[in-house]
């Protein structure tokens, strides 16, 4: 043993020396540097982690919102379609009522037309026999002038009248 | 004109002593040396913390990759994080302490140093010397290493448990409970004891093992080194300076992986191991 200690020269001052200076070098290593650092980095991968967690719900929330979006884009296009496809059934309801409306109107107003039509007709005709005769009568006081009474002339005129009805 | 004589001696030189050369503290070329690594891994690690941002800097990404790469190895020598989280300190304290005291010594600054005068002659001492191929400091490492994973031991698994693996007392008093019923017990149970003395001289090999190997490695590369530059002192070291650089990171890591198993070792109850 003692010839290991000579040979090698251990020397306990010198063994004291170095564990000093490991001791320093765990101290200020491990709890200056390399602790705080480990905290750091567990800190970072936390942080890191939750980042792509909430980048995940995200992604999550996304996809469940286009979905929604997707959903009610499809119900809003089907609706619109139902609406429109009622429109359309509507007015050409309306349209083939409005045209009805319009034609009996129109019905309406050239019966109302040949009828006020006829009317006037008829009054004129009326209006011009009236005349006529009373122009034949006329005609005939100045034909026969005095030759002819009251009575004759009314008989006269009647007569003309029937002949010129028939 | 004095022959000054260039030695490669087996034990780190002094430079100075304080107090008395006989009794004194000597102050040798490889506790300079220790001291410059310990100012080195200070430095780091002033930097380091000074400079610690969420964005990373080269020389926190570079520790960060160590811390990260260290732990996750020792998960798997340890076998859980949480024995890991009270072992890694120790273990990373040793790589870096061991790694930066082989690097220093193969730093090609052996032209400084002083001559010593005596009888035998004139001999240069240079100034730096690896700490590690001191055995004082190896024995240093190698004392800790192996007390620490005991103490831890004790932490871990109770005193008597711990003194049952180098004394096995149990194994001897289970003799008359067991031995009705199991008469080779009188044959297995001093066998046992004679084992768990044998862990218990395991213990001193450990730090025989531990402390020699490094000294050796690392006094070995620096003889090689110096017999090199002997041999042809320009371009001829080189090659040699890269293999040492390399052998420097190997037995620092060597050294960190087996107090890790020590400590690992020595946290273990055999008895539920066997059990189970």
């Amino acid at each position: 043993m003692d010839s290991l200690i000579s040979t090698f020269h251990i020397d306990w001052h010198l063994i004291i020396a170095q564990a000093v200076n490991f001791v320093v070098v765990i101290l200020v290593l491990w709890h200056f540097a390399l602790k705080p650092l480990g905290k750091l980095m567990d800190e970072r991968g936390k942080t890191i982690a939750g980042g792509l967690d909430n980048a995940k719900k995200q992604e999550e929330l996304l996809k469940a919102q286009k979905a929604e979006y997707d959903a009610t884009l499809a119900q809003a296009r089907s609706e619109a379609s139902a609406i429109m496809q009622s429109i359309k059934k509507e007015a050409e309801t309306k349209r083939t009522s409005m045209l009805t409306t319009a034609e009996d109107e129109v019905k309406a107003t050239i019966d109302a037309g040949r009828r006020q039509l006829e009317s006037e007709k008829q009054k004129m005709l009326a209006d011009a026999k009236t005349e006529l005769a009373e122009l034949v009568i006329q005609v005939s006081a100045k034909v026969f002038e005095e030759g002819m009474t009251p009575k004759i002339d009314h008989a006269v005129v009647v007569e003309n009248i029937k002949t010129l009805n028939s | 004109m004095e022959n000054i004589q260039h030695e490669n001696t087996i034990f780190a030189e002094p430079i100075f002593y304080i107090g008395p050369p006989a009794g004194g503290w000597p102050i040798t070329n490889s506790l300079l040396t220790s001291w410059v690594a310990v100012f080195v891994i200070v430095l780091l690690s002033v930097i380091v913390r000074k400079k610690m941002r969420n964005i990373p800097s080269r020389l926190q990404h570079f520790f960060e990759l160590i811390y990260d790469g260290g732990m996750d190895m020792a998960d798997q020598i340890t076998g859980s994080r949480k024995t890991t989280k009270k072992v890694f300190p120790l273990a990373i304290s040793v790589f870096f302490f061991v790694l930066v005291n082989n690097w220093l010594g193969i730093l090609p600054l052996g032209g400084f140093g002083i001559v010593t005068h005596s009888a035998e002659g004139n001999f240069f001492v240079p100034f730096l010397r690896s700490g590690t191929a001191d055995i004082n400091t190896t024995l240093m490492l190698a004392v800790i290493g192996v007390i620490g994973s005991n103490i831890f031991g004790i932490m871990a698994i109770g005193v008597w448990k711990m003194f049952n693996k180098y004394v096995n007392l149990k194994a001897l008093g289970a003799i008359p409970g067991k031995v009705r019923r199991d008469p080779a017990i009188l044959m297995v149970a001093p066998i046992t004891f004679f084992v768990s003395i044998l862990e218990l001289v395991g213990e001193f090999a450990k730090v025989a093992s531990l402390s020699f190997r490094l000294f050796g490695n690392i006094f070995a590369g620096e003889v090689l080194l110096a017999s090199m530059a002997a041999l042809l002192a320009y371009g001829l070291p080189i090659p040699f300076l890269f293999l040492e650089v390399f052998v420097g990171v190997i037995q620092a890591f060597i050294f960190a992986v087996l107090i890790l198993v020590y400590f690992t070792i020595a946290a273990q109850d055999h008895e539920a191991h066997e059990t189970s």
